[in-house]
């Protein structure tokens, strides 16, 4: 099956601009590798089973495209997290916080988090999206939590 | 509140516009008429090459023969062509039906300065080199005969992959320069700066 291009951009551009800031940690990089992502989904004709596997492949896709434009000099260039992180408005002091101590973490372990508490993906989803094995993915969960709990303290639950 | 609302709210400041995207379909329409531009340059190329070699092939009577190659970890029957000129053609079919024609070839330069074409025995070393593909979903794969190799996240902050391949008694020292070419050794990894 195949969705119109128009309806995924609605669905999924904050998803996959997430997941993409979660990696390139750059507004533009990350905006760009999401926009490249849905021409690669335009371009491509490859036919999908069903809804979750056009969202898995394009999360698959844009986790991708960002860790290479991660290894670019471009990447070198643009505004700091910090600035842009002085742009956002966070709801409260306590998600301030939280989206801090996740960015401060190591790439590989925050690419997991991220899929494990804002896509709601299971081990076993996240390690075919990542193509990891999932006893890898349970440890770069834990130890991603351990760190959060670590400095968040009660802020984050023992989960 | 649990972690994972908690952390729903937090990432829900990440927000982007409609309109960051508007221009996805008039992008993806030009990509799609550079790709037709490219492949109908490369089939008139193939064309002009074809002939040659057919030529060739009558003319100075070049080597055909079936041979085993390893596409993409698995193994398929090919025919391989061979012309004298040191260069070859290889048509096999792919594990959907469809007919692939790919070539190469190169000369050798002697100790003295001149120029030879390679032997068939260097041909068909290069047809047995592994093989770096770049996927359209962004990973990147090594290919070595039965051996497909995940090396995404293998390259260093310099775009650099060292990898050890081994196969049976033989082992390979590839190194891979990300969308930079590649160059490999039985012996040591080769340095990045020692090619391209």
């Amino acid at each position: 099956m195949r969705q119109p291009i128009q309806q995924l951009i609605e669905l999924y551009q904050n998803s996959l601009y997430a997941a993409a800031f979660n990696i390139c940690q750059n507004q533009m990089d990350a905006e760009d590798v999401v926009q490249e992502t849905f021409v690669q989904y335009y371009t491509s004709r490859k036919e999908f089973e069903n809804e979750q596997h056009i969202r898995a492949w394009l999360l698959r896709v844009v986790i991708n495209k960002a860790k290479n434009i991660n290894r670019t000099f471009w990447k070198k260039n643009k505004c700091s997290l910090e600035d842009y992180m002085e742009t956002l408005t966070f709801p409260d002091s306590q998600s301030r916080d939280l989206f801090e101590e996740v960015m401060k973490l190591p790439d590989k372990f925050r690419i997991v988090i991220h899929l494990f508490y804002y896509e709601d993906y299971s081990v076993r989803e996240i390690a075919d999206i990542l193509k990891l094995s999932e006893s890898n993915v349970k440890v770069r969960l834990s130890r991603g939590r351990a760190l959060l709990k670590d400095s968040l303290k009660e802020e984050w639950e023992n989960d | 509140m649990t972690n994972h609302e908690k952390y729903k709210k937090a990432f829900s400041v990440l927000q982007t516009s409609e309109s960051s995207f508007r221009e996805v379909e008039t992008m993806a329409r030009l990509q799609k008429r550079t790709k037709m531009k490219t492949a109908a340059a490369v089939i008139a190329g193939c064309i002009i090459l074809g002939g040659t070699g057919t030529a060739y092939a009558a003319n100075v009577g070049g080597i055909q023969r079936t041979i085993q190659l390893w596409l993409h970890g698995d193994q398929t029957t090919a025919a391989l062509d061979v012309s004298d000129d040191g260069t070859y053609t290889l048509k096999y079919s792919d594990e959907n039906g469809q007919l692939h024609e790919s070539g190469g070839g190169g000369i050798a330069i002697n100790a003295d300065g001149t120029e030879r074409p390679l032997t068939e025995e260097e041909l068909m070393s290069e047809i047995d080199s592994p093989d770096v593909e770049y996927e359209d979903d962004g990973s990147v794969w090594v290919y070595y005969h039965n051996q497909s190799i995940d090396i995404t996240d293998k390259f260093n902050d310099k775009g650099i992959c060292f990898v050890k391949i081994a196969d049976g008694d033989k082992t390979l020292y590839l190194t891979v320069k990300y969308q930079n070419g590649f160059s490999y050794s039985n012996e040591k990894y080769i340095e990045p700066e020692e090619f391209n």
